[in-house]
């Protein structure tokens, strides 16, 4: 059975918020490591820069001491003192720069943690209304500075993750085509996306073609574990909880692909605790992977290549579910 | 003609998951920049935060000359009522919400106002299997029950949304609401109809207006819009200009057109007075535009049912 790569995303260890409620509380690093041990099956710890990151050598200490990788820094370019109207597109040069620079130290932060990449949701980066943005502006000064962001440091990857709203009604870089479009325009290699599943539901994608979609051109770096309703909101709820068929689509997929990346655990504990939620979506994945394995990959694939087959896809996969035919 | 209101809330710090915008301001504050906005006659206040204390905010009322449209009853709280307030397994927590609301009831009783309205965010589901829902329906009748019983001349209305913070809300739509009301079986229970609300979970505003209208249950209305996939809280006719016509029409027919509008919309990176300005002036276009529409001739065109001579005529309007 493949060995898949799990971590925790360090954002979800400490307080969250959305618009009505608060849960958890705030945590310091320190704690924050303390929790991500608890989790089963996990190897490593997505950090946030700057939040978790003001400390290089203590948060080089805590990897070492509790044996977790870092498996990516995610740099946050949405804080509203500087990214009010946008950052990686805003009209303003000060807030690009910003936004470019701070890229550029998470990439060296990155390099210095021995974690491959960086990975950041450009969520400042939309709209709420007609006639509130220059669509053709704001997509060219997009791709410049992602460019300029890349050329930095050829040898770290930068991991665009997408989601199609919010806190904006529109999210510029909001589906898995965009993503490949940014990356055709770029045109280096050390540029790809994060794929966090969730989103890409509420984009109203199917995950294993979105992954299939960007292995093929080599830009599937990075991937957030969790699940929503698929009606638009990004619930970050635990793997498999709402999508359970697709979700063992994207795993054959990602088997079939040979995606050998992070599995970044990105689910939200609410009013359960983060350990919890993390170990949940832990073994729902690995479960799924097993039930996977159970099917078969080149079994699966030989079934999908008949044209018309699909109620014995269906059969085949349904009856490897229970130990007994009925 | 409607009177206009802000919610009180939308004229201080408003939040995402992801921003805050604007600030907290203390209560005068807001009254003060609501008076700045031509056209509003009132406000809607939220329990508890606007009623820290009654003499002041009595003050405040008679000072500015401002009516109140509802009291807007939060049912999430922060350190309370974590898992729900009338859906709560919690026997207690239960009784803590009816005796709240038949408290509001009284204060409400005491301003002059006939009306609270409570929007059931928390009270629904995450995921599967997380929540008894015959359970849940029992005891929420059980609860809006008693809490109606208290006085039945105070409308109590429920603003039903499909989702946020729960995935899921017990009350997501006008039909679930209004089966649920009439389930209760208590006159003075009823709906408030949130345009943005019913949008975003794929209803005809107008629509719905008229089906809770014909089940008695169309107490009140909040203006705003949005995409169709979230609750923006955006400047009314944005995105459905059409839709706010339609509503506007059906509300003059249905007799809904000497109560009450009020609005949350989100300021966010615009000043908050100048938001709601616009809002103001936008309600008043929409209604203008409303205003042209000559009834027989609708009524015509739509016993014709063309929709190729129909929305030609809606567009000579303009």
């Amino acid at each position: 059975m493949r060995k898949w790569k799990f971590s925790v995303n360090s954002g979800f260890l400490g307080r969250r918020r959305d618009r009505f409620t608060e849960y958890q509380p705030d945590r310091t690093l320190e704690e924050k490591f303390k929790l991500a041990k608890q989790v089963r099956g996990i190897d490593g710890i997505e950090l946030k820069y700057p939040a978790d990151l003001k400390d290089i050598k203590l948060a080089k200490r805590l990897l070492e001491e509790s044996g977790l990788v870092c498996s990516a820094v995610n740099v946050d370019i949405k804080d509203a003192a500087f990214f009010r109207y946008g950052a990686l597109s805003a009209q303003s040069k000060e807030a690009r720069d910003r936004a470019a620079s701070l890229l550029r130290e998470g990439m060296d932060i990155a390099s210095e943690l021995g974690a491959g990449l960086v990975t950041t949701c450009p969520l400042a980066d939309g709209y709420d209304y007609p006639f509130q943005i220059d669509y053709s502006v704001a997509w060219q000064r997009f791709v410049e500075t992602v460019m300029e962001v890349v050329s930095y440091r050829r040898d770290m990857k930068l991991a665009l993750e997408f989601q199609p709203h919010e806190p904006h009604a529109k999210i510029l870089l909001s589906n898995v085509g965009k993503v490949l479009h940014i990356c055709s325009e770029v045109g280096l290699p050390n540029l790809g996306a994060n794929l966090d599943i969730g989103h890409s539901f509420a984009a109203g994608e199917s995950p294993a073609e979105s992954a299939a979609l960007l292995a093929s051109k080599e830009r599937l770096f990075y991937i957030h574990t969790n699940d929503n309703t698929g009606e638009g909101g990004d619930w970050d709820m635990i793997s498999g909880t709402v999508h359970f068929w697709h979700l063992l689509e994207l795993l054959y997929t990602l088997d079939r692909i040979g995606y050998e990346g992070w599995l970044g655990g990105d689910v939200t504990s609410k009013h359960i605790g983060p350990v919890e939620a993390f170990d949940t979506n832990t073994r729902m994945i690995q479960r799924m992977a097993q039930l996977v394995d159970r099917m078969g990959t080149e079994k699966i694939t030989s079934l999908i290549h008949k044209d018309g087959g699909l109620a014995e896809t269906f059969d085949y996969l349904s009856r490897c579910l229970v130990e007994k035919e009925i | 003609m409607n009177k206009l209101a802000i919610i009180t809330a939308f004229l201080g710090a408003v939040k995402n998951r992801y921003m805050t915008y604007q600030e907290d301001r203390p209560l005068p504050e807001k009254f003060q920049m609501a008076s700045k906005v031509e056209g509003i006659d009132g406000l809607e206040l939220c329990y508890p935060a606007d009623f820290e204390n009654l003499e002041k905010l009595k003050e405040l009322l008679k000072k500015f000359d401002f009516d109140i449209s509802a009291i807007n009853f939060r049912s999430r709280r922060t350190g309370k009522w974590w898992r729900g307030s009338f859906t709560s397994v919690s026997e207690k927590e239960r009784k803590e919400f009816i005796d709240e609301v038949k408290q509001v009831m009284d204060v409400a009783v005491e301003l002059g106002c006939n009306r609270i309205t409570t929007c059931p965010l928390n009270d629904g589901t995450d995921s599967l299997f997380e929540m008894d829902y015959i359970r849940a329906y029992d005891d929420a009748a059980e609860t809006f029950s008693s809490a109606c019983a208290h006085n039945r001349r105070i409308r109590v209305c429920i603003e039903y949304k499909e989702s946020d913070p729960r995935a899921r809300c017990l009350f997501g739509n006008a039909g679930e609401t209004a089966s649920f009301c009439q389930m209760v079986g208590a006159d003075n229970l009823g709906v408030t109809l949130d345009v943005g609300h019913a949008l975003y979970t794929g209803e005809r505003p107008a629509q719905s207006a008229v089906l809770l209208s014909k089940a008695n249950r169309l107490f009140y209305v909040h203006l705003n819009d949005n995409d169709a996939r979230w609750d923006w809280d955006m400047l009314p006719g944005s995105y459905h200009m059409w839709e706010f016509i339609e509503m506007f029409y059906y509300l003059q027919q249905l007799g809904y057109n000497d109560d009450w509008y009020a609005f949350d919309v989100f300021p966010k990176e615009i000043d908050t007075v100048d938001t709601f300005k616009a809002v103001v002036m936008l309600t008043q276009k929409l209604e203008g535009l409303t205003d042209r529409i000559n009834p027989e001739e609708i009524e015509r065109l739509m016993k014709e049912r063309n929709p190729a001579k129909t929305i030609p005529y809606l567009y000579s309007l303009l």
